[in-house]
């Protein structure tokens, strides 16, 4: 026993990784906390003074924080209902292990592993309003040139079909792998008892998958409330701030207003809107394997 | 069976199409001329191939000096990651229980729920204080922070895998901790450390709002480069292709080499304790 003990490594081992983790975690959260107190302005060479909930404050009454966070949500939203079916359908379809599957899922994933700014220049491109291959093939199919990056509307679907191009693979792999848990066992009984590929697929297979649902959902709010790479590329948060996430409007605050206490204090309250998801993806990730 | 077997295969097919046509589209607008790429209806065979694009991005003032950036700071953060990772995910595989862990653990996934932006607005301004702002080795350091999660998390499940009973033996016969990690956990778990090592400098090749913050004429990376032409006026897509295709190509390339363990590092910390 004794010798077993010594075999086992030692915690000291997880210092260095302690270390980074501090630098890029714990002391610049707390750091991003003291600075929302104070009024930094990058422009300004005044010495920043306390100020309280002042940041806050403003912050809590401006507009832009409201719509940015509307924005944010309905990209979700719509980019969940859009991704999950998808990526449910194409999971069920590869797990019917036909022939060459193998290259089909390697090709499938290709989306999510690309530089997300280089795909953004190529949704760009293709989302051009006169020479974009989009506009050209509904074109030929009798619709007419979509000013796609142009309004408010049409933009927040363009940004929400390149983030599910590149999501869509993600949300794939999970549920490939939920169902590859699943015992064939279930299968062969339920068909013995004679019921139905749909019956099959809403009494079995849906409520084994759903703890894996439930977590591939919190992760993607989370990534939603990230998202950055793409939606610079694709409009910048325009026209005006038309497609301006939360996260997006932070950076803008911080960088381009050169208001760096009030993103500061942006950065908490997206922290805090973060913290339930953070818990729920928690607890539903206990559900999984 | 949800579909039909014709349905299935016209499914994945279409699928297939969708997820490579962008790559298509880009790689031969990249090697298009201006008139081609402007052409309506499009080309998309019938153009004869030119490699002005390129020789136009190669001979960007800073390309080269940008292409150099992102290597070494895509190596140097991807080393870090690899020799601190691999020594606390030798711990948490091995040792279920030790003061510290969770909280270790609760650092490692906010850094998956976190936008980065939250951490990076402080970062930003205490690098400043620290003189790393516009420095390849802030870089490094940042991107091998934001990335170590990932590999403790890949890394993990290859240590589980290696039985202990080895370890036992090795004690037997005097081994030291040190040499038995280096010896003989570490050549075991090699195809795990190729794995994670390219899956980690996938995640830095690819990382732009790190960079766009942290760096400036110094220390720029490929992304940065490329997002930079959209805010030229004229917007001119063939070199702009040729950038993307650079950035790119050594993503697909490494890609065939490691499809065995990608499906693992894709998903790794979503649904790990």
């Amino acid at each position: 026993m004794l010798r077993r003990k010594n075999l086992r490594p030692v915690a000291q081992l997880t210092i260095p990784t302690w270390i980074f983790l501090a630098l890029v975690v714990l002391i610049p959260f707390f750091y991003g906390v003291y600075i929302s107190f104070l009024n930094i302005n990058l422009a300004s060479f005044l010495p920043p003074s306390f100020v309280g909930f002042d940041n806050y404050q403003t912050v809590l009454a401006a507009s832009e924080t409201w719509s940015t966070l509307r924005i944010t949500l309905i990209i979700t939203f719509i980019g969940l209902l859009t991704q999950i079916p998808i990526g449910i359908l194409l999971a069920l379809v590869l797990h019917e292990n036909l022939r060459g599957t193998k290259i089909f899922r390697s090709i499938l994933i290709t989306p999510m592993l690309l530089t997300p700014v280089a795909v953004g220049l190529t949704y760009r491109f293709m989302f051009d309003t006169d020479l974009g291959v989009i506009n050209w093939a509904l074109g030929s199919i009798g619709i007419e040139k979509v000013n796609w990056l142009g309004s408010q509307t049409s933009a927040l679907f363009a940004i929400i079909i390149v983030d599910s191009w590149q999501s869509i693979p993600f949300v794939m792999l999970l549920v490939l792998a939920a169902l590859t848990a699943i015992s064939p066992s279930l299968y062969e009984a339920a068909r013995v008892d004679g019921a139905s590929a749909s019956q099959i697929f809403r009494r079995i297979t849906l409520p084994l998958i759903t703890p894996t649902l439930l977590v591939i959902t919190m992760i993607k709010i989370m990534d939603f409330l990230k998202l950055f790479d793409t939606l610079f590329i694709l409009t910048r948060g325009g026209p005006g701030n038309a497609t301006t996430t939360l996260g997006l409007w932070t950076y803008k605050t911080g960088f381009v207003f050169l208001e760096f206490s009030r993103a500061a204090a942006l950065g908490v309250i997206i922290t805090i809107i973060t913290l339930p998801v953070y818990f729920l993806w928690r607890r539903a990730s206990r559900g999984v394997r | 069976m949800i579909l039909k077997r014709g349905a299935s295969y016209s499914l994945l097919f279409l699928a297939s199409f969708l997820s490579l046509f962008p790559l298509f589209w880009t790689i031969s607008t990249s090697i298009k001329d201006r008139v081609d790429t402007y052409s309506l209806p499009p080309k998309f065979f019938s153009f004869t191939p030119t490699l002005k694009n390129y020789i136009s991005l190669f001979s960007l003032e800073k390309f080269w000096q940008i292409y150099s950036n992102s290597i070494i700071i895509t190596l140097g953060s991807t080393f870090i990651c690899l020799v601190i990772g691999s020594l606390a995910a030798y711990a948490l595989a091995r040792k279920p229980r030790f003061r510290g862990r969770t909280p270790l653990e609760g650092l490692m996934i906010a850094i998956r729920a976190l936008p980065a932006i939250v951490l990076l607005l402080p970062i930003y301004k205490l690098s400043s204080y620290l003189g790393l702002y516009d420095s390849k080795l802030g870089l490094i350091l940042i991107f091998a922070g934001f990335n170590i999660p990932f590999a403790i998390w890949l890394l993990m499940s290859f240590f589980e895998q290696i039985p202990v009973e080895i370890e036992e033996s090795a004690r037997v016969d005097g081994a030291s901790t040190f040499k038995l990690f280096t010896r003989i956990i570490l050549p075991l778990a090699a195809p795990g450390l190729v794995a994670t090592g390219i899956f980690v400098s996938l995640l830095s090749w690819n990382e732009f709002l790190i960079p766009v913050i942290m760096a400036g004429e110094n220390s720029k990376t490929l992304p940065v480069l490329v997002a930079s032409f959209i805010s030229n006026r004229t917007l001119d897509w063939g070199p702009m292709a040729a950038a993307a295709t650079v950035a790119l190509i050594p993503i697909v390339l490494l890609t065939v080499v490691i499809q065995r363990w990608l499906v693992a590092g894709l998903s790794s910390g979503a649904v790990k304790e």
